[in-house]
């Protein structure tokens, strides 16, 4: 690793480029396709204007009426060949840059589903959108652009040669000014890209005066402040107006260019070319094809400053996507992991050392014995380290000294796929995907009959209110579907973790949203799920921390103190403290955002009583 | 190609209108609107003269056999491409000039009409269809005047100057070139329409590849913690490959145009040649005039070409400037009288059988619905607040309390009846006096961009520091505002998210005390505050509402307790009005609210709990 960032950046464009090229690779035949097929309606393309002139001088002028019927049947065939060969070429083009754009999105979705969590805590979930979309966007605009601008080379190689053999300078002439059209296009994308930023930010500035005034209209009209807001929106207009000209100002200077350079070789032709006919050295008929290959190379030369700034734009996304695609899953099955023995789900924490990144150590030596079957309460103040020991089990995090055991086996000697599967977890924001209630609760296991998904709702404590509903477990979550209370979305995930049955189950603050006058409800249920079976409880109520067989206090990232509730109450005052600061702040956050819960009577539905006030007509 | 959604276009039968009213629109700007077609006109003429002028050279010179004639067509030649050049920059500059202030007004106009229209518009728009006719609307047309207009026009023009050329030349060789541009029309229209298709296939496929990426990533947590990686990677397989499939068919469209549209470019050319040797043949026509329709024939295709990839943002600017239209038209329910008066500074608040609905069951909304009128929400409410005096209106959700709030301000005319103010029917007020005299305060503290002064100072925009420092000091609150970064003139942004919602309100009632009106209706808030706060807002409502009439819409049975009077609203109609002693002493619903309150609920009952 250097710290400079030009030689990073040079770099991870080369990564890019790279990353393209490997991209493309599986379309070989493609390739080979498009390519012959650009050749040859390159070819067709220069050939066109020589049999028209052909057909002029030793048709028209000659009167040869046979060779001109020769040469009309010559450049339908040949326009025939430049059609197939523009659309073999097209496809080709767009085949292999949508294959590479579709293939590149699908390794970056597959690298970023099995990427660590520590990698997920450090990135944004929009920066990495924009990674799958507008970076491989930009691929894909170069991935057409860059066979498109050969050919063009091509075509403008192809027509100098036809100028210079017939006459040097007047191939001079003809083309001398053309090059400058690709100057005018580069220089005139490059000043109006910053004109159009402003202008859309001057945009944005009129919605918001715009929106702010429609949903604040009663205070607006209660105060006869409608001429202040006029006035307000007058002046983003206004700038709207002003950047809007200064964009039409080098839409003026540089446009018209686009009809005059051309017309100059025309003129050029014209002229010097008539003259070389005057004298014999030339034919009328290269007068037409001398203008036809001017105006073949109109677009080309437009476009030829599009690829060196699109080019430059593909290869930084490439290295950024580079970059994703070549970090490593750091929490993987290790080689000859092993199945997950028999047992009864017994966990062993030893001497467990870990921080998150450079940060402090989290644990500090913690070592912790549970029982199979056991259910464990783990107590500390926030940011103590419980969530973490939590997330140790099922490999979220590796630890950084000492081992983490199932069943007698270290947890990093186990199959990952089955460490998993043995430990279920309900995290303490819970996050429910679009799909029905049934797709989320049987999420580990999508082909689990109905009513394993029923038991695993009802030992939740959810079956009661799903089934209420008119579309019961068929009911959508997300966007467009039924929105749940917290409490009621923290009991599906509270059944998902159940129907997959684990050998171990953790709930991290998994009712801290629910009523508490519901919870003694689910209180029970609970205890039929944890019968038997090991359980880590990370809770704030006392009456969810009384579930457990034992509590262990931790504090300092190691265990301050254990056994059980009553027990630690009467021995260790930090337990006390602890307990009555988390009661306080489980009590604030439920007044806070679940007030409309409370008093709205939980189960009343998740649809927020339609409080539409009254008055509108709906 | 910006794919149009049906919505997205304007309907024949709309067109024609639209149209007319542009015109209308644009008769102020008749003189720069002429300037600029005869410039655009003007650039047109130079780019045709180009075949014509090669027709010259190559007759008159290479044929004739004259070196003068050639140097003069080639001088002419470079005399119209410069003056081709200066006509293009002018033109470019006059259209987007006359385009974009005509843009500038039009979005001004329609802010301003909306402003002026009554509540029962703001009740009948959804926010963000409103908001989209102010904005996006109008933005659409931007892009046609920023890129396209001058295209436009200049391509039409091209277009039929090219035919009028060639068929001055020769009408023969005309037709049989212009056999092909049927074809070409057809196929071009075709391309439009299948591709827009395709590209909103694209657009929605997009949508879902997103948001497939989204969830994936957002709760990466819970599929890995579940094993669930090769289920969601096989979804995304799925979303992905449809994106692909969806743009594959984009291009086994475009795939079928472009070649199509080469190959018609080279039957033009052969034609030319072809037909063109034949009547040079029979000598109805030169050599020269073969070249010069060749030429032509790039200024056929181009334009044609061109003005199919316009259509659609011609179609979506029309369909815009349609619906801004439509909102122009759309008539105000509240409307100010030419000759309104001055209301007398102190006086009654009357209300006399007032009956009142929403909705009038006529006046369609921006979508051209006409929703029914709705029923009678207040019917023969008799009511006078007197002069200083504090009334709480309370009664169950739904009978009718704001709605009566809102025809004091004048938000809404009843349909029957009349409010009038010291004598005056609020009908007959002029609006800016109306809001002189009545402030109405809503519940939730709304903050626009802009200081927190800015916002204070939004009924009084002239009022001067001292008189917004004073307004906050009479309401106590110098303290609170010397606690933000940058005092009175801290930056609240994105509609105050810096401040928390009992600040907000409190910022609120410092602009009602600014705009010191005699009558304050207030809305209460419902928010649960914290104590501190709640407090300080109880003694600002207290300087507030200190020798001013108050109306408050109230939903604390303490809040009605304090008041002078309370008037409960329910079912529409004044069910009992009187003093809390009044009322608690006449049995009545209030008096069964106010002990069921009284003895079970310690903390606060609603007064929308009444019966």
């Amino acid at each position: 690793m250097t710290n400079d960032p030009t030689v990073n950046d040079k770099e991870s464009r080369r990564a890019g480029w790279r990353l393209m090229w490997s991209a493309t690779r599986p379309e070989t035949g493609w390739l080979v396709t498009g390519v012959v097929a650009g050749l040859v309606w390159t070819g067709a393309k220069l050939v066109v204007p020589l049999l028209a002139a052909r057909a002029v001088d030793d048709g028209i002028r000659r009167g040869e009426s046979g060779t001109v019927v020769r040469l009309v049947v010559a450049m339908l065939v040949v326009g025939l060949v430049q059609a197939v060969g523009t659309g073999l070429r097209r496809y080709a083009a767009f085949h292999i840059a949508l294959r590479a754009e579709t293939d590149l999105r699908q390794r970056l979705f597959t690298r970023l589903q099995s990427l660590h969590f520590s990698f997920h805590d450090q990135s944004q979930t929009g920066q990495l959108m924009a990674r799958a979309n507008t970076d491989i966007q930009q691929i894909n605009t170069a991935l057409v652009l860059i066979p498109l601008t050969v050919a063009s080379f091509i075509t403008l190689a192809g027509v100098a040669v036809i100028m210079v053999l017939k006459s040097p300078l007047l191939a001079l002439l003809a083309l001398g000014t053309l090059p400058f059209l690709s100057l005018a296009a580069t220089r005139f994308s490059r000043r109006l890209a910053p004109v159009n930023l402003a202008l859309q930010e001057e945009l944005a500035d009129v919605s918001e005066v715009a929106e702010e005034t429609v949903a604040g209209v009663r205070v607006v009209k209660g105060f006869g402040a409608e001429a202040r807001q006029v006035r307000r929106l007058t002046a983003e207009a206004d700038a709207v107006l002003d950047r809007a000209l200064d964009a039409a100002r080098l839409r003026a200077r540089f446009l018209p260019l686009v009809d005059f350079l051309p017309t100059l070789a025309m003129v050029a032709i014209l002229w010097y070319g008539g003259h070389l006919v005057l004298d014999g050295r030339l034919e009328v008929g290269d007068i037409l094809a001398f203008n036809l290959y001017v105006l073949m190379l109109i677009w080309p030369l437009r476009m030829a400053g599009m690829l060196v700034a699109q080019a430059s734009r593909a290869s930084a996304s490439g290295g950024r996507i580079h970059e994703v695609l070549a970090t490593e899953p750091r929490i993987a099955d290790r080689a000859g992991a092993a199945a997950l023995p028999p047992g009864r789900g017994t966990l062993a924490f030893e001497g467990v050392r870990f921080g998150y990144g450079p940060g402090p150590a989290v644990l500090n030596g913690l070592d912790l014995r549970i029982r199979g079957g056991e259910a464990v309460a783990l107590v500390g103040a926030t940011g103590c380290g419980k969530t973490t020991v939590a997330r140790l089990v099922p490999r979220f995090y590796d630890v950084e000294g000492g081992r983490v055991t199932l069943d007698g086996v270290d947890v990093r000697d186990l199959r990952l796929s089955e460490l998993r599967r043995a430990v279920g977890i309900v995290f303490e924001d819970t996050f429910l995907f679009s799909g029905t209630v049934r797709e989320n609760i049987a999420f580990a296991d999508p082909d689990a009959p109905v009513d394993d998904v029923r038991r695993a709702a009802r030992l939740a404590g959810a079956a009661e209110f799903v089934e209420a509903l008119p579309d019961g477990y068929g009911t959508m979550i997300g966007e467009h579907g039924y929105s749940f209370s917290g409490g009621q979305r923290q009991r599906i995930a509270i059944a998902r973790a159940v129907l997959a049955d684990p050998r171990v189950l953790i709930l991290d603050d998994a009712t801290s949203a629910v009523d508490p006058t519901k919870e003694h409800e689910i209180r029970s249920a609970l205890r039929e799920v944890m019968a038997g079976r090991t359980t880590l409880i990370i809770a704030h109520r006392p009456a969810t921390v009384a579930l457990a067989d034992r509590v262990v206090l931790i504090d300092g990232g190691r265990v301050a103190a254990e056994g059980t509730h009553e027990e630690l109450l009467v021995t260790s005052p930090r337990y006390r403290a602890v307990l009555a600061a988390a009661e306080l702040e489980a009590l604030l956050r439920t007044a806070g955002d679940d007030a409309g819960e409370v008093d709205g009577g939980e189960d009343a539905g998740g649809v927020t009583a339609a409080r539409s006030g009254e008055g509108g007509p709906g | 190609m910006t794919p149009a959604a049906a919505d997205e276009r304007l309907s024949r039968a709309d067109a024609s209108p639209v149209v007319r009213r542009l015109a209308s629109m644009l008769r102020d700007r008749r003189g720069e609107l002429a300037l600029a077609t005869a410039v655009v006109v003007g650039q047109t003429l130079c780019l045709l003269a180009g075949p014509w002028l090669v027709k010259r050279g190559v007759d008159a010179g290479l044929i004739g056999d004259d070196p003068r004639a050639l140097n003069v067509a080639a001088v002419l030649y470079l005399v119209s491409a410069v003056l081709g050049l200066l006509f293009g920059r002018w033109a470019i500059w006059l259209v987007n000039r006359v385009g974009e202030r005509f843009l500038r007004d039009l979005r001004v106009r329609a802010f301003r009409h909306v402003l002026d229209l009554g509540m029962d518009f703001y009740e009948r728009e959804p926010t963000g269809r409103l908001v989209s006719r102010l904005t996006s609307d109008v933005d659409i047309m931007e892009q046609l005047v920023s890129q396209g207009l001058v295209m436009f026009v200049q391509n039409a023009l091209l277009l039929v100057g090219a035919v009028v050329a060639v068929f001055a030349m020769s009408w023969p060789l005309a037709l049989c070139t212009l056999v092909i541009v049927p074809p070409v029309v057809w196929v071009t229209r075709w391309f439009q329409r299948a591709s827009g298709r395709a590209y909103v296939a694209v657009r929605e496929r997009i949508g879902e590849t997103l948001t497939t990426l989204q969830e994936g990533l957002e709760g990466v947590r819970v599929v890995q913690a579940f094993n669930r990686q090769g289920g969601f990677i096989s979804k995304f397989r799925r979303t992905n490959e449809a994106q692909y499939e969806a743009n594959l068919e984009a291009v086994r469209i475009s795939v079928r145009y472009f070649p199509v549209i080469e190959l018609a470019g080279v039957v033009g050319i052969a034609v030319i040649v072809g037909m063109g040797a034949y009547f040079v043949d029979r000598g109805t026509i030169t050599v020269g005039v073969v070249l010069a329709f060749v030429l032509y024939l790039n200024n056929l295709f181009e334009p044609i070409q061109q003005l199919g990839q316009l259509y659609n943002t011609v179609q979506q600017s029309g369909a815009g400037l349609h619906k801004i239209l439509v909102l122009l038209d759309t008539p105000c329910s509240v409307p100010e009288r030419p000759d309104g008066v001055e209301l007398p500074r102190r006086g009654d608040l009357e209300v006399s059988g007032v009956s009142f609905g929403y909705g009038d069951g006529v006046t369609p909304d921006t979508d051209g619905v006409v929703h029914p009128a709705g029923p009678d929400v207040l019917s023969g409410v008799d009511l006078t607040v007197a002069a200083g005096e504090r009334l709480a209106l309370v009664g169950p959700t739904g009978a009718g309390k704001s709605t009566l709030a809102k025809l004091l301000v004048r938000f809404y005319d009843p349909r029957r009846g009349r409010v009038s103010f010291g004598g005056v029917d609020l009908r007959d007020a002029r609006t800016s006096s109306l809001r002189d005299r009545i402030v109405v305060v809503p519940q939730e503290g709304f903050l626009f961009a802009g200081t927190i002064r800015d916002n204070i100072a939004l009924g009084r925009p002239d009022a001067d520091a001292a008189a917004v420092e004073a307004a906050v000091d009479r309401l106590g609150l110098a303290g609170l505002f010397e606690g933000f970064p940058a005092g009175l003139d801290t930056e609240v942004r994105e509609r105050g998210s810096r401040l928390s919602a009992g600040e907000k309100q409190l910022v609120s009632l410092a602009r009602a005390a600014l705009a010191d009106p005699a009558v304050l209706v207030l809305d209460e808030a419902t928010s649960n505050l914290d104590p501190g706060t709640e407090q300080r807002l109880e003694e600002a409502l207290d300087h507030l509402t200190e020798g001013r009439t108050v109306v408050v819409v109230a939903h604390r049975l303490t809040t009605a307790a304090r008041c002078d009077r309370i008037a409960v609203v329910d079912g529409g109609r004044l069910a009992e009005l009187g003093s809390h002693a009044d009322l608690v002493a006449r049995g009545g619903h209030y008096a069964r609210l106010w002990r069921a309150w009284d003895s079970t609920a310690p903390t606060g009952g609603t007064a929308a709990d009444l019966p």
